[in-house]
């Protein structure tokens, strides 16, 4: 800019570096991962029963209640189960364990976009960028481990400046009682903690532990006291790196984690699911993952397919098909789990099951970006209409799409077709109500009209479905025995030559009890004699396709 | 009790207060047994005064279920209500809402609800008993997927009113169930159920007794309100069909010696016999 004195640009300092924020990391450890993956499928009453984990014949894991029998790790299953007669047993599945690992990874994006993987078991956060959005560390760490906790996992968080440093620290049982305060260590203090962390922790050193336990090296510190060469030397550089890394010495590179644009996820069952209640609990497992990976992509989820996969009763079963599709389209797209879950409810009690269920797939990949409506406290417009919208669609998922209808009006003179029953289609109907120019919003829409008062009604409010046939008592129509009164004169409807010709001539009726009737006469000779010539006074109750007599509708 | 006594806010004693309190005073739904009571929130002006000044609140109440026992549907019951539905799908009693109705006896007609001052976009039907045109039998729902609809449709309280045909044989809670799923409804409800109905207990406030009595006269008679019991029938003249109208306009004219036939003015009516046979309703 001209007006810039040219003596403030040789007076500018030299070029300083710019402040670094300092890395916050969030470590979340699921140390019992691979039992905990396999229970969360099982139903709540099994889940209170011991439980194992088994590796070939060997006990891998267990859970509180089979420790309490006295199931340790390492026993063989003949041991277990005498220990425990009602263990129940399942085996480790590591595509199942990372797909909860990575549930778990989709649930943390929600509150910073850089998060990696760490080893097997642990999510790492990197949270400098978006503590302060979101209120503090600790409210950060409050919500994150609320949003984590429905899912029936235990886990250990840590946070500390260095990526490894806190991964560390939330795999050490022991870390919480050395750290002095509840905030993040520095870097000094890591150093310090990190100096008696045993050494199996670090992934390199896991696979020479028996070794280094001999030579006496059995914590960080005593690596850290031995000169480098020598231990580059001896064991390699990785474990080096590894522990260079624990206090930032030495930069790390990482995989982020990044969102799929298509959400796919699988469940086993490890019960057979006979009825809807079963089936359900699984497929709340998998539409809480959904509503996570949803949430962090910040889009609402419009349309999910879910599979159920069916166990076939022998092998070359025919009859039963292998799986069956089930499409849940919202009409307002959302990733509110209750109503999804109320949603889904619905449309599997009516879902009839061809055969028991051991497998569910869900997937999804419609998802909407745009801004969601906003909740407000007192109710308008807007936010009724979208309350019908809910509430149609909650009726149609139980009751089916065409239980729910709207009424339209055709243009055709034949009464039983003037009125045809639709199955109403929110989406279409909302945008129906509500006009989208501007300039036709401020004209009273069509469903506010002037007050008028209520027209002379020319057509019933009843009609029936199929026009009864009515016998004839001494020439006059009856009904339930009773002769009608003609109250007012023919009304000829003649229409409908090119498909289907009515030639009607309508008259309205009074019966014994008062109300009033719509009945007609059908002018064309229908199959059986002239109807002039069978209705003569001579012949009571002809039979009713003779006569032409017929009620249509009963005015209301 | 001839005094009341109620504490006095400025000196802390107990004073006597003279007797004539109004039961009104003391709370707006407190009423006594002469009296009619009188709703919470405004009510629905039926669209006839000689109803609108029998009815407590002065029209169709709102947040609780009406009753209207018919022999059979064709009675006029959708012309009794039409006009306060009519108001209500129009807007002019709060938003305009959308009249839904559950498991009609017959396919409504569009033209005539047109007529009555309702236009078809505003109408939900939930299809019971009768699938839509032409469709097979496996639509038609369950009595409980009805009451279940029924029910979410009232907790919703999105609807502006409901009209409901129930089925026939109802376990004696789904009543009190509705009833409670009504308070959360902000319209009137009405459910419409079988003459023989009459006789056995309901935990609906307001029930009417409907018979057709000529082609435009409606014969009302309340069974139970939320006040002394009404002996007398009303009879209300219903919006006239053209056709029947034009009829008698041109017998009046063809005949002109006859005396002039004139819509008849609502009137009560003495109880006639068999009105006799009909309990005594237990007050709400």
């Amino acid at each position: 800019m001209a007006s810039r004195p040219p003596a403030a640009a040789a007076s500018r300092s030299p070029d300083l570096p710019t402040r670094r924020r300092p890395a916050v990391w969030i470590a979340v450890h699921l140390p019992d991962l691979p039992l905990q993956a396999w229970t969360v499928a099982l139903p709540p009453e099994q889940q209170k029963q011991p439980l194992a984990l088994m590796a070939g014949a060997r006990v891998e894991a267990v859970n509180a209640e089979a420790e309490r029998c006295g199931v340790q790790v390492g026993m063989k299953r003949a041991t277990a189960l005498a220990l425990a007669a009602n263990l129940i047993r399942g085996q480790a599945d590591a595509a199942r364990e990372a797909e909860t690992l990575r549930a778990v990874a989709y649930t943390a994006l929600q509150f910073t976009p850089a998060v990696a993987l760490h080893d097997d078991a642990t999510v790492l956060l990197e949270v400098s960028t978006t503590q302060r959005v979101m209120g503090g560390l600790p409210a950060l760490l409050a919500r994150l481990k609320s949003s984590i906790s429905p899912w029936g996992l235990s886990i250990r968080v840590a946070t500390a400046p260095t990526a490894d440093g806190a991964a560390l620290l939330a795999s050490w049982p022991e870390a919480s009682t050395r750290l002095k305060s509840e905030r993040t260590p520095s870097i000094q203090e890591l150093r310090n903690i990190t100096d008696d962390a045993p050494l199996n922790l670090l992934k390199a050193a896991r696979a020479q532990w028996a070794q280094l336990q001999l030579m006496g090296l059995s914590t960080v510190g005593d690596l850290r006291a031995l000169p480098r060469e020598g231990l580059s030397r001896r064991w390699g550089t990785q474990l080096l790196d590894e522990v260079d890394a624990l206090c930032g010495d030495r930069p790390q590179a990482h995989a982020w984690v990044s969102l799929p644009d298509r959400f796919e996820a699988r469940l086993e069952l490890l019960f057979r699911a006979d009825n809807t209640e079963q089936v359900l609990y699984g497929a709340e497992r998998l539409l809480e993952r959904l509503v996570a990976w949803a949430r962090a992509r910040r889009g609402r989820v419009r349309t999910v397919q879910l599979q159920l996969v069916h166990e076939l009763r022998h092998r070359h079963d025919d009859e039963t098909p292998p799986a069956t599709l089930l499409e849940l389209a919202m009409a307002e797209p959302t990733h509110d789990m209750a109503h999804m879950r109320v949603l889904l409810r619905e449309r599997l009690m009516r879902t009839p099951l061809p055969a028991s269920v051991h497998e569910l797939r869900i997937a999804c990949s419609d998802l909407v970006f745009s801004e969601a409506p906003s909740g407000e406290l007192f109710p308008t417009r807007a936010s009724e209409q979208q309350g019908l919208l809910r509430l149609v669609e909650r009726l149609q998922a139980r009751l089916g799409r065409e239980a729910v209808n709207r009424l339209e009006a055709v243009a055709d003179h034949r009464p039983e077709r003037a009125t045809r029953c639709k199955p109403l289609d929110p989406v279409d109907w909302m945008r129906e109500l509500t006009p989208r120019t501007p300039r036709a919003r401020s004209k009273p829409t069509a469903s506010v009209v002037a007050a008028q008062p209520p027209l002379a009604l020319t057509r019933p409010v009843w009609l029936l479905r199929e026009p009864l046939a009515l016998p004839v008592i001494r020439s006059a129509p009856s009904l339930e025995g009773h002769p009608l009164r003609l109250l007012a004169g023919p009304e000829r409807i003649e229409s409908g030559w090119w498909d289907d010709l009515t030639v009607r001539d309508y008259f309205v009726a009074q019966a014994h009890d008062q109300s009033l009737v719509w009945i007609y006469r059908a002018r064309l000779p229908l199959s059986g004699p002239e109807p002039e010539a069978a209705e003569t006074e001579k012949t009571p109750a002809d039979p009713p396709s003779a006569s032409g007599w017929y009620l249509h509708g009963r005015f209301a | 009790m001839d005094a009341l006594f109620l504490p006095s806010p400025v000196v802390g004693r107990l004073d006597p207060v003279s007797a004539s309190v109004e039961p009104e005073q003391i709370h707006p739904e407190l009423w006594r047994g002469d009296q009619l009571g009188c709703l919470p929130e405004r009510a629905v002006p039926t669209g006839w005064s000689a109803l609108d000044g029998q009815l407590p609140g002065g029209g169709w109440p709102r947040q609780a279920l009406t009753e209207l026992l018919l022999k059979h549907p064709g009675v006029g019951e959708v012309r009794l209500v039409a006009a306060a539905l009519s108001a209500i799908a129009r807007g002019e009693q709060g938003e305009a809402r959308a009249v839904m109705l559950f498991d009609p006896p017959a396919m409504p007609c569009a033209w005539a609800m047109e007529q009555l001052g309702l236009p078809a976009q505003t109408l939900i039907v939930v299809h019971g008993r009768e699938g839509p045109r032409g469709a097979a039998r496996r639509h038609l729902l369950t009595a409980t997927d009805v009451l279940w609809a029924l029910e979410q449709a009232l907790r919703s309280g999105h609807a502006g009113a409901i009209l409901a045909w129930l089925p026939d044989r109802l376990r004696p809670d789904a009543l009190r169930r509705l009833q409670l799923a009504a308070q959360a409804h902000g319209g009137p409800v009405f459910l419409l159920r079988g003459i023989e109905e009459r006789m056995k207990p309901s935990p609906a406030p307001l029930r009417l007794a409907l018979h057709a009595q000529g082609s435009d006269i409606l014969t009302v008679r309340i069974l139970k309100r939320r006040g002394p019991p009404l002996q007398q029938t009303l009879s209300l003249p219903l919006p006239p069909l053209a056709a029947v109208h034009r009829q008698r306009r041109h017998d009046r004219h063809s005949q002109p010696e006859l005396p002039a036939v004139k819509v008849p003015e609502p009137v009560l009516s003495p109880m006639t016999a068999w009105d006799l046979d009909l309990p005594l309703e237990v007050l709400a």
